[in-house]
């Protein structure tokens, strides 16, 4: 997301694209940038127009639906309610409660991931040889679906004959039930998506991590530096950038939390992993108020474009000591 | 960062380490190789088996005729396919016109961007009443049409970045010396990006074959892809194992093939562009 701003073109002044300072007067000039123009809107337009009739109409389209009492299942014109949809958003208590499931789960995802990844980046940095082979075993979780991930955990987590309960038992650490135990679904649904995105964390700090200068690497060495201190006071500002990508697509990645609660819990048991997500969603597609469902979407989508505007503007600071890898291509 | 001589012992902690950390995150996918492979008796056995005694191929035939796996394999072949090419004529174009020509500026491409960043239930809802209206739920256009949004941000934001890092002075002069732009696009940033338009292809097809959310709310019984069927089958017939673990070995296959052939290509596309490595 950084700009690149020698090579931006503004499409004037000095940097202008060379086949203009070919051209004689400031009249052709103009011409010329005008038809430049017109050809990039030209080449992007059926995207445009692709992705406003599916995202940007539907969501016009669901601020309507959003303020009427729209029961799919019941026929006949639906009534315009305003913003009662919105009102009982906020004062429903389930969904606080899913509320509170999300953010317990981003909280989870943040808490677990960022120090494993950056661990497991600094281990296979010191690697010396066959680094991508090991990155790319790692990331084996995060490439494959939701749903292949879901069936593994369901097999894993299988009470009676599952791998783990097998081990915890060979240690006698006893016999959780996991995802129907009411206090263990959530932190186990966090454990699965620490296991499919840590390497995902993991790839791009280590991506980060190759892109330094060794020249710097070297000099806290020779500095006389622990390895803790060039972690801390070396790696840790040079990356920011990159730490701050990485943590702005988990976030936003884990507050959109579904797939493996559909394929594990449910939401269950009773609402315990009842993500905001998969509330809408019942609320939606199991009981058909799509009114009221779609209230929540748009609510979802305020929280999360604050968030992710938030979040934006915490890692666009400059880093620690104003040094910032422009030329290294992070 | 390399070691000079000898074997220290910061070394040893460091692979043992790392070689745990294989370990967990490759467990599950050995679990679910190995139980797509072992004879019914050792599906559900306590304790449970961790090394097939034979291997039982008849899961996979029986996961492919069955319980639809190639059915599956077809529609999720289909769909992926055609999204992905669709996408790609779209996206391509707009990659360059978002890379060369800084469209739109800065804020263009984040709305663009931002398309991926919506939660999929905030879409879900009016498209559902959206293909529902067309009479297309269940059909292999409204799946191919929504996996072909989902693409397109996709493509354009990592093409954009490959595009910003070619040089343009080869476009430039061709433009001077008569090329159309179009020319200029087609004939000279288009090859001189192939590498990283096939990477970006194979990604948007890894994407597509994956895609579970809209598959649950956009098909019924007609169009089923493969992570669509896995929870069904899940639910139905939960001690089927082998078979079930047949099918998702199915699923994953093809994407850690793509992902070994992808490697230079995975930071980049996974971060949306947005990391660039060396």
């Amino acid at each position: 997301m950084r700009e690149d701003t020698g090579r931006r073109e503004r499409g004037e002044g000095p940097s202008g694209p060379s086949p203009l300072r070919s051209s004689p007067g400031p009249a052709s000039r103009r011409h010329l940038l005008s038809a430049q123009r017109r050809f990039g809107w030209w080449l992007l337009l059926p995207s445009l127009i692709m992705l406003a009739a599916n995202s940007i109409f539907p969501l016009l389209y669901a601020v309507g639906v959003s303020t009427k009492a729209y029961q799919m299942l019941i026929p006949g014109p639906r009534r315009f309610v305003g913003l009662a949809n919105y009102i009982q958003a906020l004062q429903d208590p389930l969904v606080w409660h899913s509320l509170a499931v999300t953010l317990y789960f981003v909280g989870g995802v943040l808490v677990l991931q960022f120090p494993a990844g950056l661990g497991l980046a600094l281990l296979l940095h010191r690697l010396p040889r066959r680094q991508e082979l090991v990155a790319t075993l790692l990331l084996i979780p995060t490439i494959l679906s939701a749903s292949v991930v879901g069936f593994q955990w369901v097999q894993l987590y299988n009470y009676e004959f599952g791998p783990l309960n097998y081990l915890l038992a060979l240690l006698h650490l006893g016999q959780p039930t996991w995802t129907a135990d009411p206090h263990l679904a959530l932190p186990a649904l966090i454990f699965v998506d620490f296991w499919e995105w840590t390497p995902f964390m993991t790839l791009l700090l280590f991506a980060g991590l190759r892109s330094l200068p060794p020249q710097i690497v070297d000099a806290a060495r020779v500095d006389g530096s622990t390895p803790w201190q060039v972690v801390w006071r070396v790696f840790l500002p040079l990356l920011r950038p990159i730490i701050g990508i990485a943590l702005i697509l988990r976030i936003i990645m884990a507050f959109k939390l579904f797939d493996i609660v559909y394929v594990l819990t449910a939401g269950g048991p009773g609402i315990a992993t009842e993500s905001l997500a998969f509330y809408t969603y019942i609320q939606g597609f199991r009981y058909f108020n799509m009114g009221y469902a779609s209230a929540l979407s748009i609510l979802q989508l305020i929280l999360i474009t604050i968030l992710a505007k938030l979040l934006l503007r915490l890692t666009r600071r400059p880093p620690i000591g104003g040094f910032i890898p422009q030329e290294a291509p992070l | 960062m390399r070691p000079r001589h000898g074997i220290h012992l910061a070394d040893v902690g460091s692979y043992t380490l790392l070689g745990i950390a294989l370990i967990v995150f490759l467990f599950p996918v050995y679990w679910m190789l190995a139980t797509s492979l072992k004879p019914p008796g050792e599906w559900l056995t306590r304790p449970p088996v961790f090394w097939p005694s034979t291997i039982h191929w008849e899961n996979f035939t029986d996961a492919l005729i069955k319980w639809g796996g190639l059915k599956g394999l077809r529609d999720s072949l289909i769909v992926a396919s055609l999204s992905t090419a669709i996408s790609m004529v779209v996206g391509v174009p707009a990659a360059y016109s978002l890379g060369r020509y800084r469209t739109g500026g800065e804020n263009l491409s984040f709305i663009i961007l931002s398309v991926l960043f919506m939660p999929p239930v905030a879409v879900a809802i009016p498209m559902y009443l959206f293909w529902s209206r067309l009479g297309l739920i269940d059909t292999y256009t409204a799946l191919v049409g929504q996996y072909t949004v989902f693409n397109i941000p996709f493509i354009a934001w990592v093409l954009k970045s490959f595009f910003e890092d070619i040089p343009r002075e080869m476009e430039e002069s061709a433009v001077v010396n008569g090329a159309t732009r179009w020319r200029a696009f087609w004939e000279i940033a288009v090859p001189l990006a192939r590498p990283s338009i096939v990477a970006v292809t194979l990604l948007a097809f890894i994407f597509s074959w994956n895609e579970f959310f809209f598959a649950v709310i956009l098909t019924r019984a007609r169009v089923t892809t493969l992570p669509f069927i896995l929870p069904t089958l899940m639910e139905g017939h939960n001690v089927l194992w082998g078979d079930i673990a047949a099918i998702a070995t199915l699923g994953a296959v093809p994407v850690v093939v793509l992902a070994f052939l992808l490697q230079r290509y995975l930071v980049r596309g996974l971060s949306f562009g947005t990391v660039r490595e060396r």
